[in-house]
């Protein structure tokens, strides 16, 4: 810490700080324009200017001039006031002055600075610019013209997102803001630069003029698409949400978002959401009322002991979550499950035996404090956009080293010395085996890892992985596996990532103990920046763990469940906010199995494919509409409230349990909250923490780990069949689960399914970009849209699941590789 | 004070008015003329055949009666454009906020007074009826 004067203040301020930074720790607001918290200093904009009386009264850039001790700093002398005002002036010379029309009227910096500095003349002339304004992108709109040039938007998508979209052009009067060869963005969307613009250049379109900014409720929320568990703020006008607004100072991510959450917020106030229950009379579903509805589903609830069987979305709440598990219960029946179990595998299954407890050990903050990431495929990217940007913080700005272990290579592959070692699909798991034995042959070792137990028989079980023989099994050369290894151990902390979710079905216990396994047998747990971090799928995932909303003691999982309605053992299948006829695996089975089902009972917010076959269809809340509290992937609950009254005649899922638990002779709680306090005493890891306690940034469960060697099973290598391709499954960057199809952002720029293949193949097989191809597996055949890309290894094609109207799952029967012939 | 003194007082200004010519107008038989300030029914100016109005929202948002509806459009030009602009006259207390608050002159208040109606959806005054007659 270091001390300085600052407008005759005596303050304090760490050591690195800039005189901007430290004048803003301790209260003293200086105007700036091109400044943000997340970025690197730039002093482009000049309005910073300060005094500081050891250099001689020059007017210096407060945003990058480092304090020194005993510095004394002038922010508002009259001259400072007047070089503002002199660059207030400029800049309102070329800067168009439309404010009425711009968006931004109300949130601009420049427009609240013109008016603290009182500027309302100017004394020099000068055209305005007349750049092309770009209304085509359905997302970003740009108008150059109103530019100032402060170079945020290139700056975050550089150092933030990695993607480098955006840059100066031209030199001098004619500089501005373009892409390259000053086309159309062709981005990931993310709308970074959007949320850093302090002025109306770059601004989101589907807000485009839909209210001023002024007239916006603003309301705190966690974002309701994957396990990142993001702070996001809702804009709020007549109980609709109409954006989300950018806060620098919220949650660990400094409001960075990612296309879903900045973007596909549409689905809250979709014209298309559910608002009456739906009763099947006749073969047809009708509408109906509440009373009607819930009746009819507790008189079959009533007693029928184990077959009813529940499917949930880990995208309830985690109070929801406890309460339709006690509603099971009550039913009698112990089968409930979510996303096909292979979104908690890694946990419930993995982790228990590894860790002796269903959670990762490491938070998303200890990636920044790292000195080595080994991401487990590169779509941890796409998976979770918000933890990639933290990892490409971590090694651009923190010097850390990046490994990727994947099939395919990613956008984190382009990261500074990222080293990817593509391997044959599905043999992550022998790799690590392969790494843990050359830890244990070098001598990298833990002193202490004799101790931990079941270090003997897993020492003799990984004779059966040496390098040379998995290397060639999985297409990587040994010395990589023993450098990776070797690099792996040394560093003095390490994190391994890897991403769960319904499309990755390979990511499951035996991934999550090999990690396990790699991580206790280099010693890099329990040390801060160290460990393992295990990407949950959805909002609230990990609640859905913690809650024990899994199959256990022999009870029906997902799967079975669906075999079990199948085979009429399950008659009643209640499935709230599951769409399984397009994320779970094999489409036809999971049709005939539904069609089988004696009565279905579907809690959602849309007509999905499941609900339309239900026999009751219940109208629910989105998380914008309830309270409740989720929790991320890294164990950060956090609390949610409602930001808009419900829609239609819509309920909480926690009112339908509720209401249901009622029905069934059950008292059920009055709210959330008391649920809440039930879970806070008997979740471990929850204890003492209630929604007052929670914050706006959530509260970390703690994580209680007991490391135990888990054998590793031999597995036999994905054997290729010839002529065919290995067809992998995952998320595409835009979407998340089936609830982001709602989501107009991410449906402007993915509307439809893929099949991304790479050029080797696509020239071999003459397809081209966009061509029609029938993909064949031996559970089906689809049609799908072709995409080209360097980035897939030769024999290896990629689609994503998310979309309803084609869904993958009718040639993807849940394998971690499906051999498909692909033709035109 | 003589008691009666002020009666005589108020008696004498009663009988000076029976000379003056009488302030009250014979309403509808004698219209009034209403000054030019007066703060009547609201009119949006028009120019270049359409409303000034570019809908930035500022009427709505100094109104204190919060009588003043207004949604922005965007026109084939990607303009601004007021796609719905209604002002609820019912609730509207003719203050001229609205009038001092617009950027580009788009709302005036004219001299119309005669604003009765039968039914309470007629007072909603929609963008067509508010748009200055030529």
């Amino acid at each position: 810490m270091l001390n300085l004067t600052i407008d005759g203040k005596q303050v304090t301020a760490p050591k690195d700080s800039t005189i901007y930074d430290a004048a803003r720790i301790n209260g003293i607001k200086i105007p700036i324009l091109c400044h943000d918290k997340k970025l690197k200093p730039f002093g482009a904009c000049r309005m910073c200017l300060v005094e500081v009386e050891q250099m001689k009264g020059r007017q210096i850039p407060a945003c990058t001039t480092p304090i020194t001790e005993g510095m004394i700093v002038q922010t508002a002398t009259p001259e400072i006031v007047k070089a503002r005002e002199l660059v207030l002036e400029l800049l309102l010379l070329n800067h168009p002055l439309d404010c009425p029309v711009c968006d931004k009227g109300g949130d601009c910096d420049l427009q609240n600075l013109t008016y603290d500095y009182k500027v309302d003349s100017n004394r020099f002339l000068d055209s305005k610019f007349q750049h092309e304004i770009d209304y085509n992108n359905p997302l970003i709109e740009r108008d150059m013209n109103r530019c100032v040039l402060c170079g945020k938007c290139v700056r975050i998508c550089d150092e933030i997102v990695g993607f480098g979209a955006l840059t100066f052009i031209d030199r001098g009067i004619e500089t501005k803001i373009g892409c390259e060869f000053e086309k159309g963005l062709n981005c990931e969307f993310c709308g970074s630069c959007v949320s850093v613009c302090p002025v109306g250049s770059l601004l989101a379109r589907p807000f485009k003029f839909k209210a001023r900014f002024w007239s916006l409720t603003k309301q705190k929320s966690v974002c309701g698409y994957c396990g990142t568990g993001c702070n996001l703020t809702l804009g709020v006008k007549d109980n609709k949400v109409l954006t989300t607004i950018y806060d620098e100072n919220q949650g660990f991510h400094n409001g960075q978002l990612c296309v879903r959450g900045r973007f596909g917020y549409q689905f809250i106030n979709s014209e298309k959401r559910l608002t009456k229950p739906l009763v099947r009379k006749n073969g047809k579903l009708e509408e109906s009322n509440w009373d009607e509805a819930l009746e009819i589903i507790a008189s079959r609830m009533k007693g029928a002991g184990a077959e009813v069987a529940a499917i949930a979305t880990p995208r309830l709440t985690n109070e929801e979550l406890l309460l339709f598990k006690k509603m099971m219960i009550m039913a009698g029946s112990n089968n409930y499950d979510h996303a096909a179990g292979y979104a908690h595998a890694a946990l419930s299954d993995g982790f228990v035996r590894s860790f002796g407890t269903t959670a990762a050990p490491s938070t998303i903050l200890d990636i920044q404090k790292s000195d080595l990431l080994l991401v487990i495929k590169t779509d941890s990217y796409e998976t979770h956009p918000v933890i990639g940007f933290e990892i490409n913080m971590a090694v651009k700005n923190k010097g850390v080293t990046l490994k990727i272990l994947s099939d395919k290579q990613g956008k984190l592959s382009r990261l500074p010395d990222a080293r990817t070692l593509v391997h044959s699909p599905g043999s992550e798991v022998a790799i690590l085996n392969a790494m843990a034995r050359v830890i244990l042959d070098n001598k990298l070792a833990d002193g202490s890892v004799t101790d931990v137990p079941g270090f003997a028989n897993f020492e003799k079980a990984l004779a059966g992985f040496a390098p040379e023989a998995i290397a060639e099994q999985c297409g990587l050369s040994a010395v990589d596996i023993k450098l990776l290894a070797s690099s792996y151990a040394r560093a003095e902390k390490a994190l391994i990532l890897f991403p769960v979710g319904q499309a990755y079905p390979g990511h499951n216990a035996a991934l999550a103990n090999a990690v396990a396994n790699l991580a206790i047998i280099a010693g890099k747990l329990g040390k801060e920046g160290s460990g393992v971090l295990c990407l949950s799928e959805k909002n609230n995932s990990q609640g859905a763990v913690d809650m024990g909303f899994y199959a256990v003691d022999g009870a029906l999982d997902a799967l079975q469940i669906i075999d079990g309605c199948a085979a009429g053992s399950i008659k009643t299948l209640f499935i709230a906010g599951e769409n399984p006829l397009v994320s779970y695996p094999d489409h036809a089975k999971i049709k005939a199995a539904l069609d089988q089902t004696e009565f279905l009972i579907v809690s959602e917010l849309f007509m999905t494919e499941t609900a339309a076959m239900a026999d009751v269809v219940l109208p629910v809340c989105s998380f914008a509409e309830k309270e409740g509290t989720v929790t991320a992937t890294d164990r950060r609950v956090q609390h949610i409230k409602p930001a808009i009254k419900k829609i239609g005649q819509s309920r909480t899922d926690f009112e339908v349990f509720a209401a249901l638990i009622d029905k069934l002779g059950g008292i059920a709680p009055a709210t959330p909250a008391s649920v809440f306090a039930e879970i806070a005493a008997n979740v471990p890891g929850y204890a003492d923490m209630s929604y007052s306690a929670l914050g706006d940034e959530g509260v970390f469960a703690a994580v209680d780990v007991k490391p135990a060697f888990v054998v590793p099973q031999q597995t036999a290598a994905a054997s290729p069949e010839s002529g065919k391709l290995a067809l992998v499954t995952g998320s595409a960057l835009y979407h998340n689960g089936t609830l982001s199809q709602y989501g107009e952002g991410p449906m402007h720029v993915c509307p439809e399914g893929y099949i991304e293949l790479s050029r080797a193949d696509a020239a071999a097989l003459k397809f081209a970009e966009n061509d029609l191809l029938t993909v064949t597996s031996a559970s089906g055949s689809m049609k799908l849209k072709a995409r080209v890309t360097s980035r897939m290894p030769q024999g290896l094609v990629f689609a994503p699941y998310h979309f309803g109207a084609n869904p993958v799952n009718q040639v993807w029967s849940g394998s971690p590789v499906t051999w498909v012939t692909v033709v035109k | 004070m003589n008691p009666i003194t002020p009666i005589i007082n108020g008696l004498r200004i009663t009988l000076s008015h029976m000379f003056k010519k009488p302030i009250t107008l014979q309403y509808p038989d004698e219209r009034p003329k209403v000054a030019a300030r007066f703060r009547g029914l609201h009119a949006l100016n028009v120019s270049h055949n359409k409303a000034k109005c570019v809908a930035c929202y500022l009427c709505p948002t100094v109104c204190p009666a919060k009588c003043i509806t207004v949604e922005a459009g965007e026109d084939a030009n990607h303009d601004k454009y007021a796609a719905k602009y209604e002002i609820d006259m019912l609730r509207c207390i003719f203050c001229g906020y609205c009038v001092e608050a617009c950027p580009v002159d788009a709302i005036r208040m004219t001299g119309e007074f005669e604003l009765a109606n039968y039914r309470r959806e007629d007072f909603v005054y929609s963008k067509e009826r508010l748009l200055e007659k030529k």
